[in-house]
């Protein structure tokens, strides 16, 4: 068994801790990082609620060794939003649509949103719906996901929809 | 649903790569997108001694031209394989067939080399190797050696490639550009595997097929080429192709298996019928008498 | 969209956003595996490989000696608590439910040990290394095993594990179904569902002293929970606080604690330092109590236009191993007809116990009676030649009939499905899709209309010992700002929100300026929380109830500080004004500063403060209603269903918050399409679930769910706001909407054998007119296998084995030396990928055995053990993964039987003969 130290930035900070080779990232940014926004819903990479963009793109946090994002950039649903509280595009839109009601898969929602609709990987409505299909969500039925997506397709890059 | 313990090397050569996975001696496991692996390591079903991860091995990375081929370096990512130029010229089923496999999330994660080394028999991407004539680039201690994708599976999960091997790259042989390309899959969701799939290109010159190579996936326990169904077109002219005839015949070559998802019969009745509507849609082959 | 009515005040009614969003989309949320607290350690679980047996032994000492391991405990270790497995009525069960097991194990996945270590990682390398020896014994699997096999419980003489109604045939009712124009007879088999809330089952207890327990645990009611832990662990002198603010959904399973949750908190008492269990959804999957399962014959008789005459239904659910209630789901009866003119029914109902893990509640538990009624009736329609919304027309109780009383003598007041169908119908265009289905049949689509109606109790209060009333707690601060606490609870219902619309609409306060807290035992009064469609028909009357006590409160005293009358006093945004004063108004923060601050101010006798509290009883049932309709394309080529369009008209009576009315259906609808397309938890012959990953148990995704078009009916209830329930409606009528659309698509098929879900198998079965699903022999394949088509030689798959496992294996005379175990054995292996032929060669010497199997891939060594006739050993393949296969081997004579363990795979077959 084989202990690591591990850096990476999270949500813009660095972060630096140890943890052992067989921690995923996701319980590496829970118990480590104290990133609880980041859920645990399958562990076995199918219903999307650890999803967190590593160095841009939106992965599977629990389908990742903690050790394998050294030196990544790292964000999670805790880093999105303004410091003044001011919730980031996605989160608005989601809020907006009614699209969560218990939350928990909703922050793996938010980041792959997040991911894609970034300056410079703008996706498409089509493109954004398909990355939905990624994701489980067991109490809405899905339909203010899919206005949330809708609507964040239409809107520019990176503006308020 | 936490791994057991293991140790964790993360060689930046495949030098390294392969000296460590000898050094093993079995006992590691190797780490590529680990769509697949990870959810296994924390199920406990695999639990090696050393995770090998070959995420830093640079040489591993890229689309290149080869000679008359395309080459992708096995830990290519499969978002990677769908964002490629090149690949959409050269390939464009493969890139089709990438965008079947798992879901954005696990393809911004998972490698073009893992799916095809790992051999699930209801995969896209070993079909498409197999389909396609791609040879599997394989490295070890030993030395290098190379083997064509029809030769490499042998069952679920099961290859020819031995515990200190290694997938460097996979080389897909050129198509003529304007070749026609084939893929369908029956899935219940997107991003699951496929209950009935079919992959492949022909190539057609003065209306006749002249070549063709098309594979099944989710229809045995690999990969499974349809050769017969490819000999039934070799030299036809496309307007005198019995669809629903080839089909029935490509269906032949088959193994599918009961299993949670669908039966071995459902898998042989849709198979037929896709492989059928997926060649007339691609040309306007014969409807049946 | 939304029919008139649903708004009634400035809050109420209006699609305001949630209060509980902004923490959720930031990750603020507050689960139960969020919260840390010092001296924290962590469980793990040794869980049952086998379904049925008996423990010969157990071994801790190997995983007691991991570092960072501190105690592991079983049942021996815990059954100086006398604990009591009571279900959701507070009764006490009929077998003896144990927290771990206590000498036999009943299921696959039963917990047997309790790991406490350091982390979860530590505790789960030691449950594995607890060795636990079992004495094997045939399980009881399915309904129709548990008819005829060995009582899953030694105590109890029979499976039954609950039953009503009539075993002999009620000849009077049986002449009538016998006599009548046209009998139907509808089967309907549902599978098991798992309720697969996102967030895992999990808690976190902490002893805080001898007296004191705060339990932080992902629950439907920490009131509720309280008070179970309080009575089922005897532990009246300890104050018990539970905590769940958040909780990602319940849906059923997590009305009450059961054996992991119990086993946890012992083991606090037991250990002393805070300890947490987090449900693995592996775990979840196999081991948290299940739902559904049941088989149901409805036989409905009609006259020749179509009215109903009299009904016979019997059905039997499986109730697993322990089940949170032994129940024979009575419910189903009782509502099954109530809202129909039938005129007589009669039933027979049966649970049975088997080795399965057990039930538990999941939204609309009694569902059944609408999928079987629903279905049934469109199948009559067929039948007898009339159009599906006729024959409801001609049997639904309308507004006019009532009040009345159901054949099973249910007072049916105000119920509305006759109604909500003609709002259906007058939305969607019934005669157009007809001649679209006409014209696609005539292409070769097949397009499919589904019509379903539907009645549901809700807000049930009084009639079951822990279905209570609710408390609101409301208060205008010193500040001016107004705090509630509820007695509801939310996971995910959004309570906070639809409670502070109500108290604001009724107090005359920005809904912004109104806080509600709930999710704590030690807030608010007891009440079950999210049960039974009853959160917004009960506490909603109570928020109402209590604001305007609190409203009056503020106008008296308004009145008398302003000096004038409290009946001319409004409140309004937050302001008390004077009607026709301007200048008279003052702002409730003054008001209420000098409520806390000045008591002297106050008229003589007034209580100081602005607090107000209230428990609404609301009237024993409420009932809601809904008809819905839904357009399906079957493809014919495959069996897929394409859901295109989906219609809800509901009448939840007032809706609180549409979107959040809207929510619910919606989250309820996708739930029936799951159930109606995709979930399936399975088990094998032995007994083990095959559905254990969410790879093979299949949720729906957004790609399954369209969008839903609601029209809200919003007739109101009698209870205190007129809300009527909404949480369970769409997962009871979903399912039968969506068969209903199937069945009239493939209607040129025939008739769908209703047995859920509809896989593509099943339903291109019924498109090709053949069993796909039965075995069929094939001529090997030309060229099986890329690898040997490139060699050009033989195949190397075997064909198929059509070998079932022996359920009752024939005693074979025993050689008298013992079973002949040593040589060569021809064995196919049946996995998940089909079947593996080899040969396995066995030599023993006393219990120790050695050997190889040998195939086509090669040959590998084993050692292993025998036991008599029995043969087990493990064997670790390398490539391309390590995965360690458990054999385990019966020989008998000639013949060898046996499974192999496979991880997730399963538990694969293995059968053999001498070679």
């Amino acid at each position: 068994m084989s202990e690591h130290r591990i850096s990476m930035t999270i949500n813009g900070l660095r972060h630096v801790s140890n943890a052992e080779a067989r921690v995923s990232l996701s319980d590496f940014l829970r118990g480590n990082a104290g990133c609880t926004g980041v859920h645990i819903g399958c562990e076995h990479g199918v219903c999307g609620a650890c999803t967190v963009i590593v160095d841009g793109l939106a992965v599977r946090g629990c389908l990742m060794l903690a050790v394998q994002a050294e030196g990544a950039e790292v964000t999670t649903v805790e880093g999105l939003a303004a410091g003044d509280g001011t919730l980031h595009p996605v989160q608005q839109a989601l809020y907006d649509e009614f699209a969560l009601q218990c939350g928990f898969c909703t922050p793996g929602v938010v980041m792959t949103l997040a991911a894609l609709t970034a300056p410079g990987s703008k996706a498409n409505e089509q493109q954004l719906l398909a990355a939905m299909s990624g994701h489980i969500c067991r109490c809405t039925g899905y339909q203010g996901i899919r206005r949330a997506a809708k609507k964040l397709a239409a809107a520019p890059a990176g503006e308020q929809p | 649903m936490k791994p057991a313990p293991f140790d964790y090397l993360a060689p930046v050569t495949v030098e390294e790569a392969c000296a460590a996975l000898a050094e093993a001696g079995g006992g590691a496991t190797l780490l590529a997108g680990g769509q697949t692996l990870l959810p296994l390591l924390n199920l406990r079903m695999s639990q090696p001694f050393i995770v090998i991860d070959l995420n830093r091995v640079a040489a591993l990375k890229g689309i290149s031209r080869g000679q008359a081929c395309t080459r992708i370096g096995a830990m290519t990512r499969q978002c990677e394989a769908i964002a490629s130029a090149e690949l959409a010229r050269a390939l464009p089923v493969l890139v089709k067939a990438v965008k079947h496999v798992g879901h954005h999330q696990t393809r911004n994660r998972g490698t073009v080399g893992g799916s095809i080394a790992l051999g699930e028999p209801a995969a896209e991407l070993p079909a498409t190797a197999v389909a396609l004539d791609a040879i599997i680039e394989i490295v070890s201690v030993r030395g290098k050696r190379e083997t064509a994708a029809g030769e490499f599976y042998l069952g679920p999960y099961m290859t020819t490639l031995e515990p200190d091997e290694l997938v460097t790259a996979i080389r897909f042989p050129d198509w003529p550009q304007g070749h026609i390309t084939l893929f369908r899959e029956v899935a219940q969701r997107p991003g699951d595997f496929a209950l009935v799939g079919l992959v492949g290109a022909l190539v057609v010159e003065d209306g006749k097929v002249a070549r063709a190579g098309l594979a099944w996936f989710g229809m045995g326990p690999t990969p499974i080429r349809a050769r017969s169904a490819e000999r039934m077109l070799l030299g036809q002219p496309l307007e005198a192709i019995e669809a629903n005839a080839v089909a029935e015949r490509a269906v032949a070559d088959t193994a599918p298996f009961d299993d949670h998802h669908a039966s071995a019969e459902y898998r042989r009745t849709v198979g037929a019928r896709i492989f059928a509507r997926t060649l007339r849609e691609a040309f306007p082959a014969k409807e049946a008498a | 969209m939304n029919a008139p009515g649903v708004g009634t005040g400035r809050y109420i009614g209006q699609r305001v956003r949630r209060k509980e969003d902004p923490r959720l989309l930031t990750g603020r949320g507050q689960f139960v595996d969020d919260i840390v607290v010092p001296g924290m350690l962590h469980a793990a679980f040794t869980r049952s490989p086998i379904a049925r047996g008996r423990i010969v032994s157990i071994d801790t000492a190997i995983a007691r000696d991991v570092p960072g391991v501190h105690a592991v405990y079983t049942q021996a270790d815990l059954a100086h608590f006398k604990v009591d497995m009571i279900n959701f009525y507070l009764v006490s069960p009929a077998v003896e439910t144990t927290p771990l097991a206590n000498g036999r194990v009943a299921y696959v996945g039963e917990p047997v040990a309790l790991v406490i270590a350091d982390s979860r990682h530590i505790a789960e390398d030691a449950a594995s290394l607890v060795e636990v020896q079992y004495a094997d014994e045939t399980p009881v699997v399915s309904i129709a095993q548990a008819r005829s096999g060995a009582p899953v419980h030694p105590a109890t003489t029979s499976n039954i594990s609950a039953q009503m109604g009539e075993e002999e045939p009620d000849e009077e009712l049986e002449a009538l179904l016998r006599d009548a124009p046209h009998l139907i007879t509808h089967q309907v088999v549902h599978q098991r569902i798992s309720q697969s809330p996102m967030e895992t089952r999990g808690v976190l207890a902490v002893r805080d002293g001898a007296e004191e327990l705060t339990l932080y645990i992902t629950c439907q009611s920490p009131h509720l929970v309280a008070r179970w832990v309080s009575l089922a662990l005897g532990l009246r002198q300890t104050a018990i606080r539970v905590i769940a603010k958040d909780v990602g959904g319940g849906f059923g399973l997590k009305n009450h604690p059961w054996k992991e949750e119990v086993s946890v908190i012992l083991a606090v008492l037991a250990f002393g330092r805070p300890l947490k269990w987090i449900e693995d959804r592996y775990e979840n999957l196999i081991g948290a109590n299940q739902s559904r399962e049941a088989e149901m014959v409805l036989r409905t008789a009609f006259d020749a236009e179509g009215r109903v005459l009299a009904s016979h239904g019997d059905y039997s659910c499986n109730n697993g191993a322990y089940p949170q209630l032994e129940e024979c789901n009575i419910a189903v009866h009782m509502f099954l007809w109530a809202a129909y003119k039938m005129p007589r029914y009669g039933f027979l109902t049966r649970g049975w116990y088997t080795n399965t893990v057990g039930l538990a509640a999941y939204r609309g538990p009694w569902a059944m009676e609408s999928l079987i009624r629903e279905t049934a009736l469109d199948v009559a329609a067929r039948r007898i030649g009339i159009d599906p919304i006729e024959i409801r027309r001609r049997n639904l109780v309308r507004l006019q009939d009532q009040p009345t009383l159901s054949c099973m003598s249910i007072p049916i007041e105000d119920i509305t499905p006759a109604e909500c169908l003609e709002q259906l119908v007058q939305y969607f265009d019934v005669a157009a899709f007809r001649k679209e289905q006409a014209a696609a049949r005539k292409a070769g689509r097949y397009l499919g209309l589904g019509i379903a109606t539907y009645i549901e109790p809700t807000g049930a209060a009084g009639s079951i010992v822990t279905m209570t009333g609710e408390l609101a707690q409301v208060r205008i601060e010193p500040t001016g700002r107004v705090t509630a606490t509820m007695s509801t609870h939310s996971q995910g219902h959004g309570t906070a929100t639809t409670m502070a619309q109500i108290i604001a609409d009724r107090l005359g306060v920005p809904y912004e300026d109104v806080t509600v807290f709930e999710g704590d035992s030690s807030r608010g009064g007891f009440s079950p929380g999210a049960a039974g469609s009853r959160q917004g028909v009960v506490a909603g009357g109570a928020a109402i109830k209590a604001s305007e006590l609190l409203a009056d409160k503020v106008r008296l005293l308004a009145g008398h500080l302003l000096e004038t009358s409290p009946d001319l006093v409004r409140i309004e945004n937050g302001m008390a004004h004077v009607a026709g004063k301007p200048e008279l108004s003052r702002s409730l923060r003054s008001i209420a500063e000098i409520a806390y601050g000045e008591p002297d101010r106050l008229p003589p006798g007034l209580e100081p403060g602005l607090e107000a509290q209230y428990r609404y009883q609301p009237p024993p049932m409420t009932l809601a209603s809904a008809a819905n309709a839904c357009v399906v394309e079957v493809d014919a080529e495959t069996g897929m269903v394409k859901i295109l369009r989906w219609i809800s008209a509901e009448d939840c009576g007032t809706a609180i918050n549409p979107a959040v009315v809207e929510g619910q259906i919606a989250g309820g609808l996708a739930q029936a399409i799951g159930m109606v397309l995709l979930e399936e938890m399975t088990f094998d012959a032995a007994g083990n679930p095959t559905a254990a990953t969410y790879k093979d148990y299949l949720l729906p995704a957004i790609s399954d769910i369209p969008d839903f078009e609601f029209v809200h009916c919003s007739t109101p209830s009698k209870s205190v706001g007129g809300m009527r329930g909404v949480g369970e409606g769409g997962a009871i009528i979903g399912a039968p909407t969506l068969v209903n659309a199937i069945a009239d698509a493939l209607a040129p098929f025939g008739e769908i054998p209703l047995r859920l879900p509809l896989t593509p198998t099943r339903l291109l079965s019924l498109i090709e007119g053949r069993d796909l699903a039965a075995k069929v022999e094939h001529p090997q394949p030309e060229e099986a296998s890329a690898a040997t088509a490139a060699a050009d030689t033989p195949a190397t798959v075997p064909a198929p084995v059509d070998q079932p496992v022996p359920a009752a294996r024939a005693p074979e005379p025993a050689a008298p030396s013992g079973p002949q175990i040593d040589g060569d054995w021809k064995m196919v292996l049946s996995t998940p990928v089909g079947p593996q032929a080899m040969v396995g060669h066995f030599e023993t010497d006393g219990t120790a055995l050695s050997g190889y199997l040998k195939s086509e891939q090669g040959s590998m060594g084993f050692t292993g053990i025998v036991e008599g006739n029995r043969l087990k050993f493990d064997l670790k393949v390398d490539k391309p993964m390590k995965i360690t296969l458990k054999y385990d081997i019966t020989i008998e004579g000639a013949r060898l039987t046996g499974k192999v363990k496979m991880g997730i795979f399963g538990t694969a077959k293995l059968v053999g003969e001498r070679g």
